[in-house]
């Protein structure tokens, strides 16, 4: 990966391009001695003293075993003695925090930050997110051992660790990490097939255009300390795979009793969706697949609209390459639209693709099997997700306020949220399930499937930034 | 003695209304309650809602105070919207999220009313994309302006200042209070009591000498730009 545009070296790695490791553990930490740790942090840039080095997004012959990053809350710039006039020039959603937008997020009821578990409860207290990432589990003690081997520098607040226990499937069942933004300065559009265009590099790192035209976001003072960085969405997200499989089955339930359930559903296409399947179970598939916009093995919708599985098969390459012209068949309320509407037509005509997030996620728990349903105490299971974006309030925050939640972009599902990760309430969640003809059904009586556990907004500095930060107060 | 508590008593009541206890209340009570209990200014429009109905059709009262307060510097914010209001309607309709704007010059401000849907940062965002560069021509007559054009390169600085200029709007719960004492008390309430309304409320009012009342009205609440368009088939 190599651009005449951005030195790519001193862009901290797992922000242009995903490392795929399997495992990930999240230091969550508090500054303890604020000169020890910006001595720390200028270590990391080259390794010095056995701290672990700063993994950056320049090319590597072969894969490093372990990979080593750093994000840094407002409290956390603070902390490390970031000048006043500096922090002044952060942007205001970053400087106010995750919990402080928690309305704007959706984070409410069972999600608000009042209910978030330590260290998450004392958001102000966090200071810096390290990421290590890693195949084995010994790796990842390891570095955590190198990472905190000074107990006066850093006090471990708490720790998140997640594993990719079926390739890139999430619990709820889906293939995820299929549609991320390529850039045009780093990807060659040959190997990315997609007709949505390149994301410009301001997309994701400060101090580029975006896709704003003419509009360029606000770079951090002093300049080695912004440019080139970027602001992460760290959540913690619960995500409840046994009410999401048996709101599934109501659905189905309840299709079957509809007339014109055969324009869904035609009697006999239940081999079309899977050997085997009842007309139940078919209809909790299609439910499935409608709700994200792909079937569950990533097949979208858009490509495919009656069977995960078409006779000439889909590559993975080729998972992208579709569109959502007036007539597509993807529906206008399923994750993956709203979220990212591509070309389709939608209300905020200037943003069809300037919310776009690069996301690593990566699942944590244990897997759900329902062979073996949980007892009582039934244990947390859910996603790990960075959303990386160059503005945090023209990206992760508009789509989670007006797009995820409102539904302001399309008129027909405005007042309905996201059926996947949405605020939903029984009282008042619905989707619209379409048919062919245009007709659907609405699904009622919607509930949460995903509630926020815990997170931060962080700025991911850039390798330069680490050094600069390093060398404050000397 | 029974006559004497009454008289007493009529005359404390009577008290609030007289002049000399409205100016020792305004001038005095109020700036003792403020320094010993200092308040910001709040930042404008509506806080953004759980109830999904509640964030379509939300007002903005943008209230910029024009650096020339003179007839000639009305004058020229009257000229600035006259030469950009096609470009200004144009841009409006392209955000797609506007019910209504309207520009009002008031004593020695220049003001934007509009009605718009979701989230405020998301719709002045989206405002710079389409015709910030025209608004500049507006914005460079307002005091403190200049530190925030162009918008399309301060686009977070410009944000943050049009909030500081949307009218903060007390709350729904705050100018329904009246209405709340009297659901409890019936006819005896005394709804004109300026004793009764919250003190945080009153220590607003003294650093924040505007504001909106209330959300406002709605005759058709709950509906977005696009749902309404949608309806009458005129396109979203």
């Amino acid at each position: 990966m190599v651009s005449a545009m951005v030195d790519v070296a001193d862009v901290q790695g797992n922000i242009l391009q995903g490392y795929r490791h399997p495992r990930v553990r999240h230091l969550i930490l508090s500054v303890g001695d604020a000169a020890e740790a910006r001595a720390w942090l200028g270590a990391t840039v080259s390794g010095a003293g056995g701290v672990p080095q700063v993994t950056s997004q320049a090319p590597w012959d072969e894969k490093p075993s372990t990979c080593f990053n750093i994000g840094l809350t407002f409290e956390g710039l603070r902390a490390l003695g970031t000048a006043s006039q500096s922090l002044a020039s952060f942007p205001t959603e970053f400087v106010e925090g995750m919990t402080a937008r928690a309305l704007k997020l959706g984070d409410i009821g069972d999600s608000a930050p009042e209910r978030w578990p330590a260290p998450f409860d004392k958001p102000r207290d966090i200071h810096v997110i390290v990421s290590v990432h890693a195949k084995e589990v010994a790796d990842l003690d390891r570095v955590q051992r190198q990472a905190l081997q000074n107990a006066r520098t850093f006090r471990l607040l708490g720790v998140r660790e997640g594993f990719n226990f079926h390739g890139d499937y999430v619990h709820f069942g889906y293939h995820d990490n299929i549609s991320q933004p390529r850039f045009a300065e780093i990807h060659d559009p040959e190997d990315y097939p997609d007709p949505q265009e390149m994301a410009p590099l301001g997309t994701v790192l400060l101090g580029y255009p975006n896709n704003f035209e003419g509009l360029l976001w606000h770079v951090p003072d002093p300049v080695e300390l912004g440019h080139n960085g970027t602001f992460n969405a760290f959540r913690i997200l619960a995500q409840d795979v046994v009410g999401f499989e048996n709101y599934l089955t109501e659905a189905a339930k309840y299709l079957l009793t509809q007339a014109g359930v055969d324009e869904l559903l035609p009697p006999g296409a239940e081999t079309k969706i899977g050997a085997g399947l009842s007309r139940e179970a078919a209809l909790r598939e299609i439910v499935a697949a409608q709700m994200c916009g792909r079937w569950r093995n990533g097949v979208p919708l858009a490509v495919s609209p009656d069977t995960p599985d078409p006779a000439t098969p889909i590559p993975e390459k080729q998972l992208n390459n579709f569109d959502y012209a007036a007539n597509s068949s993807c529906p206008y309320s399923s994750h993956i639209r709203r979220t990212n509407p591509r070309d389709a037509q939608i209300v905020q005509r200037v943003a069809n693709n300037s919310r776009r997030l690069v996301r690593r996620g990566i699942p944590y728990g244990p897997p759900y099997d329902p062979a073996k349903p949980d007892g009582v105490e039934a244990p947390e299971r859910g996603l790990l997700g960075n959303f990386i974006g160059a503005s945090l309030g023209a990206q992760f925050e508009a789509m989670c306020t007006d797009w995820v939640n409102v539904g302001l972009q399309d008129p027909r599902v405005t007042g309905s949220n996201d059926p996947l990760i949405g605020a939903n309430a029984p009282e008042t969640g619905w989707f619209d399930v379409v048919l062919k003809s245009g007709r659907t059904f609405r699904l009622r009586s919607l509930p949460r499937f995903v509630r926020s556990r815990g997170g931060a907004y962080t700025f991911l500095p850039s390798v330069s930034a680490i050094r600069y930060l390093g060398s404050l107060g000397k | 003695m029974a006559g004497l508590a009454d008289r007493f008593e009529q005359f404390v009541k009577k008290l609030p209304e007289t002049k000399i206890m409205k100016f020792v209340a305004g001038r005095i009570l109020v700036p003792i309650w403020a320094s010993r209990t200092p308040v910001k200014p709040q930042p404008g429009g509506p806080h953004y809602s759980v109830q999904s109905g509640d964030n379509v059709q939300r007002m903005m009262n943008l209230i910029m105070p024009l650096k020339d307060k003179s007839a000639v510097g009305r004058a020229e914010a009257a000229l600035a919207i006259a030469q950009n209001k096609d470009e200004i309607y144009a841009g409006l309709d392209n955000v797609g999220t506007v019910h209504f704007a309207r520009f009002v010059i008031v004593g020695e401000n220049i003001c934007m009313f509009s009605v718009y849907d979701g989230d405020f940062t998301n719709y002045i965002r989206d405002f710079i994309a389409t015709i910030g560069c025209v608004f500049d021509a507006v914005v460079k007559l307002v005091e403190g302006g200049d530190a925030v054009i162009p918008s399309e390169t301060h686009v977070e600085k410009f944000i943050d200042w049009v909030h500081a200029h949307d009218l903060y709007q007390v709350s729904d719960q705050a100018t329904d209070l009246f209405r709340d004492i009297e659901a409890v008390n019936g006819e005896t309430a005394i709804t004109r009591d300026l004793r009764l309304l919250p003190r945080d409320l009153i220590l607003q009012l003294h650093v924040n000498p505007n504001v909106s009342l209330g959300s406002g009205y709605r005759a058709y609440p709950g509906y977005s730009v696009a749902e309404v368009r949608k309806q009458f088939g005129i396109g979203w």
